[in-house]
């Protein structure tokens, strides 16, 4: 029988009356009083800083300002040099941020089957897990060279630890009488692994995936700090060095959009799963 | 009535950093085919660790244990295994949640195993929700969607680990109902581990009381109680006098435990 096949009883939720729509309203209202909010805070920001600017009371020299900030994106999307920067730091991200993210849970997956090669391994990760990873800096430059590759190295390191051991976490945090109820029912060990362990962790793995999207934009632009000729991070460091504030703030605004856009592109992910 | 299952002097130990812990010693019970036989004992004695041996998940270390005369091992398909909580797994709906045992061993028969599975729906009101996720069902609802798992690999011999001690009073005795029910129409033979007096003694044909550890068998009472559900047996006339009789062997063992 194919599951598609099969029906769901219809919903039994009485229709709507006068109080449930009451309900609705009100929480209706509430989204839009908590966004509403969310967006004035955002006009108070940009609003306050372009005035304290336009009246000198800061000085744009050294903070610059939400117009120049916009003039700033406008001519470099104009000469088409701003493409290129985002196209490589999103590259040097998501590459880094898949690699470490699928790395790191073969890494846990590899440890939850093999016991005795977790206990043998568990010193090491706590201390690279301890371990400011920029320290690893020139050596990662030494090793794979400088640019893209040493970049997303960079991102590599600051990710996998965490993932593998989160994911390690979720897997052997799986209720002990659930495998004991697979076992009972004969399942092999990638049986049990495949069809309860993994779908069990799957929201421990969303959550990964929303660390990884964080740490995954520091190491690349920790990255680009270190060695790097093109990218997001590469500009605010030129920018600071030839006192170009516009092009520093102008970078880290659209560093800030490009983060909360991987992170709502989760978010829609884990919505997905939840249906 | 034949014997279906047998305990010959079975002993089983485990190891711990510690010591060496003797949990059962020289176990010796029989359950008749069809029949609904009920363990009870004090705390940590080794009644889950006989429906463990049972279920071939630990293994023995010596005696024989036998299912329709063959001595058990650890692949046998003839057991189903009901635990404390339903284990119903979230991320599957009711019919893949049913259905796991057949995905798991690819029987032969898989295709009349899920047309079982679908009359079993069919007869215990579920079938409407095959399409739904576990959350969406009661309590007693998820316990009859556990027990359907079980029963779809068509087991000779049903294990029941405290299957209702997660549920509140009301469901429980609902349940118990519920599930005594679906037992005797199936025609199974069941054996139920659990804490609760009342409840072995409305369920049961023979209740096992064990000693504590090392668990031996230290009592067993055959039961002939009037009524068609667990529910009804309790009102027999019999049934407070079988309690205090059972509750005296077990406090006994309290006791002799305690000194």
């Amino acid at each position: 029988m194919k599951n598609k096949q099969l029906k769901t009883k219809p919903s039994s939720a009485a229709p709507y009356s006068k109080a449930h729509e009451k309900y609705l309203k009100r929480l209706r209202n509430d989204k839009i009083f908590v966004l509403s909010f969310q967006i004035l805070i955002l006009v108070l920001i940009i609003g306050l800083w372009e005035l304290l600017a336009a009246t000198n009371v800061i000085d744009p020299f050294f903070v610059s300002s939400p117009s120049r900030v916009f003039n700033m994106f406008i001519s470099m999307v104009e000469n088409g040099t701003i493409w290129r920067h985002i196209g490589i730091t999103l590259l040097e991200t998501l590459v880094g941020f898949a690699i470490a993210t699928l790395g790191g849970t073969l890494i846990a997956i590899l440890l939850w089957w093999n016991k005795r090669l977790r206990r043998i391994l568990e010193p090491y990760i706590v201390v690279l897990n301890s371990l400011p990873k920029i320290a690893l800096g020139p050596i990662i430059i030494l090793w794979v060279g400088s640019g893209m590759s040493a970049i997303i190295t960079m991102c590599v390191l600051i990710c996998i630890v965490l993932t593998t051991i989160s994911m390690l976490n979720a897997f052997n945090s799986c209720d002990a009488d659930k495998i004991q109820l697979m076992k009972s029912m004969h399942a092999n060990k990638f049986q049990i692994f495949w069809k309860l362990i993994l779908p069990n962790a799957t929201s421990e793995f969303i959550s990964v995936l929303k660390i990884n999207v964080g740490m995954s934009w520091v190491g690349t632009i920790m990255g680009e700090y270190l060695s790097s000729s093109a990218g997001l991070g590469y500009l605010i460091v030129y920018g600071s060095q030839i006192f170009n504030i516009n092009l520093v703030m102008t970078s880290t605004v659209l560093l800030c959009i490009l983060a909360a856009l991987m992170y709502l592109a989760i978010c829609l992910i884990e919505k997905w799963h939840s249906r | 009535m034949s014997t279906l299952l047998e305990f010959k002097d079975v002993n089983f130990f485990y190891q711990t950093k510690d010591a060496e812990i003797h949990a059962l010693k020289d176990l010796n019970f029989t359950v008749d085919k069809e029949s609904f036989a009920s363990i009870v004992g004090p705390s940590g004695c080794g009644k889950t660790t006989i429906l463990s041996l049972i279920a071939g998940l630990l293994k023995k270390s010596s005696g024989q244990i036998l299912l329709n005369g063959k001595e058990i091992d650890e692949n046998d398909s003839r057991i189903g295994y009901m635990f404390q909580r339903d284990h119903l797994f979230e991320w599957r709906n009711i019919w893949q949640n049913v259905t796991l045992g057949i995905e798991l061993t690819k029987p032969k028969d898989a295709d009349k195993k899920k047309e079982f599975a679908k009359s079993l729906l069919k007869k215990y009101d579920l079938y409407d929700f095959i399409s739904s996720k576990p959350r969406a069902l009661s309590g007693g609802m998820r316990q009859r969607v556990a027990l359907i798992r079980t029963l779809v690999m068509e087991p000779t011999l049903l294990l029941l680990d405290e299957p209702f001690s997660a549920l509140d009073f009301q469901t429980r005795l609902r349940v118990c109902d519920d599930v005594y029910e679906i037992i005797k129409s199936e025609k199974k033979t069941a054996v139920l581990v659990t804490h609760d007096i009342s409840e072995a003694i409305s369920m049961s044909n023979k209740v096992i009381v064990l000693s504590s550890r090392p668990a031996t068998v230290k009592h067993v009472q055959m039961l002939n109680l009037n009524g068609e559900t667990p529910l009804s047996r309790r009102e027999d006339p019999t049934f407070g006098s079988l309690f205090d009789l059972i509750w005296k062997k077990l406090t006994n063992e309290k006791q002799t435990t305690e000194n």
